[in-house]
């Protein structure tokens, strides 16, 4: 009896080291672009971030962040890593000397992406210059598919968005891409700028035909979304997070709330490419001869 | 009972030899026609299947055609996607990406993409098949060996480039008749 009480009571003991580790364990931030919304952009990405804590040791915390607060949030170093757009990597690279780490793979061209300016179908819409005094719906401002190749693309064809359409919006609210397809589709507007990885998901998904549309112009693909790490990261640390994301493979897992989801599946990625910092100089020129940020003069 | 000298069997050996001989021959033109005759069905019935075969892909993917020939790849692109959704990786389509994805500037795409039909389907590499892309593939594996070689020397430690280097390297290979 004595001896099974001394038992229990070294029962706890055996545990106490592990509770150690645990406290020990270093705590960071992965901050993950908002895409449609924060409770979808959260369940996406939270296990890429429980996935990462599982590979390196490092407790990882999702969190959700719109496109406009990165700059300010990253300077005042809330954040380890980023999962943001290609010109939000390029912003910040210029702001807070981010580090590129891995590019997401995702569609048809892989590590890159497009966009297109659309017509319906019929709608005698038929090449870029018929654009001139038109409707057209853009996608979100920092979009770098969905607004700044498009805007890009009319520059290059010698129109000028600001007077040359009949006027110009932005969808509000979730899901922005898919209104914009829809806009054109149903006829509330004559053009839309368009991802090229939107179109083609719609299509593979059966919502709208590839005879549905008019592709009147397409920009050169640029790398897609993109993971980058604070410049202080420890080296040793960021090669160790590099190296997991570039071996995530379609059966790799990890556990969040008790669940084990299927990584790449759950963040809709097809994995993620190492691409060098010159591959994004493509868009880098399309920001300057748009007078986008950071190149931004006034 | 007829007494035989050595001889004798001999010779009786060699007469019934010789009637056996006959008996074939005579059995011989049928049965040799028959053989020559299901040789040519099976050849025949070869023939049709690959023309057919080649006749079905060539009008399941015509309209993709189509498109790549009036200048619209990514139509062409997108229409690939509506048919993957009936007939999800095929090597056809597959070759068909990637000669648009190279259009359109995706070099190491376009590689993947051949790699990958070459390991589903060699007759891609069949000088005299209807599918041939020998001269498209050495002509990718020229251009790849002279774009990306240097870019991945320059960087040996990106994984990405070496995986592309790699599949050059396959295709290459493969040109050469080497097998998987």
């Amino acid at each position: 009896m004595t001896r099974r009480f001394l038992l229990l009571l070294l029962f706890p003991v055996f545990f106490l080291p592990g509770c150690d580790r645990l406290e020990e364990r270093p705590k960071m931030k992965i901050a993950y672009m908002n895409c449609n919304n924060e409770r979808e952009t959260y369940q996406r990405f939270a296990p890429i971030s429980s996935y990462l804590s599982e590979k390196t040791g490092v407790e990882f915390e999702t969190v959700v962040v719109d496109t406009h607060e990165f700059e300010e949030r990253m300077k005042a170093g809330e954040f380890a890593l980023v999962h943001t757009n290609s010109l939000l990597y390029i912003i910040l690279k210029e702001a807070v000397g981010l580090k590129l780490m891995a590019t997401e793979k995702r569609g048809a061209f892989g590590s890159h992406t497009a966009g297109a300016l659309i017509a319906r179908k019929g709608s005698g819409i038929e090449k870029i210059e018929d654009i001139k005094g038109k409707r057209l719906i853009f996608g979100p401002m920092m979009a770098p598919s969905g607004y700044l190749a498009q805007y890009d693309l009319m520059l290059a064809a010698g129109i000028d968005p600001e007077r040359d359409l009949a006027y110009y919006a932005i969808p509000a609210g979730a899901f922005k891409h898919e209104k914009l397809v829809y806009a054109v589709y149903f006829g509330d507007f004559d053009v839309a700028a368009a991802p090229v990885l939107d179109l083609e998901e719609m299509t593979r998904e059966g919502k709208i035909e590839a005879d549905d549309f008019t592709i009147l112009a397409q920009s050169a693909t640029f790398p897609y979304c993109t993971f980058g790490a604070a410049a202080d990261l420890d080296p040793t640390l960021f090669a160790k997070i590099k190296k997991a994301l570039l071996d995530l493979g379609p059966e790799d897992t990890a556990e969040l709330d008790g669940e084990r989801f299927k990584v790449l599946k759950t963040s809709w990625a097809e994995g993620f490419e190492d691409l060098l910092d010159s591959d994004y100089d493509g868009l880098r020129e399309m920001a300057r001869r748009a007078n986008m940020p950071p190149y931004q003069s006034y | 009972m007829v007494k035989l000298s050595c001889t004798g069997w001999l010779k009786l050996l060699l007469c019934l030899a010789a009637a056996g001989l006959v008996a074939l021959l005579v059995a011989a033109p049928e049965g040799g026609g028959m053989a020559r005759s299901s040789a040519l069905d099976k050849g025949l019935e070869r023939e049709l299947a690959r023309q057919a075969r080649a006749a079905f892909v060539r009008e399941l993917y015509a309209p993709v055609t189509e498109l790549r020939a009036s200048g619209q790849p990514q139509q062409a692109l997108l229409k690939l996607e509506e048919l993957a959704r009936t007939y999800p990786g095929d090597p056809h389509g597959l070759v068909l990406r990637a000669e648009i994805l190279r259009e359109l500037g995706r070099l190491d795409q376009a590689i993947g993409h051949y790699a990958q039909a070459l390991r589903l389907n060699g007759e891609f590499l069949d000088e005299q098949g209807p599918f041939t892309r020998r001269t498209e593939i050495r002509q990718l594996v020229e251009e790849g060996l002279a774009t990306l070689l240097p870019r991945f020397q320059a960087h040996p430690d990106n994984r990405s480039l070496a995986t592309t280097v790699k599949e050059i390297y396959y295709l290459q290979s493969r040109l050469a008749g080497g097998c998987e």
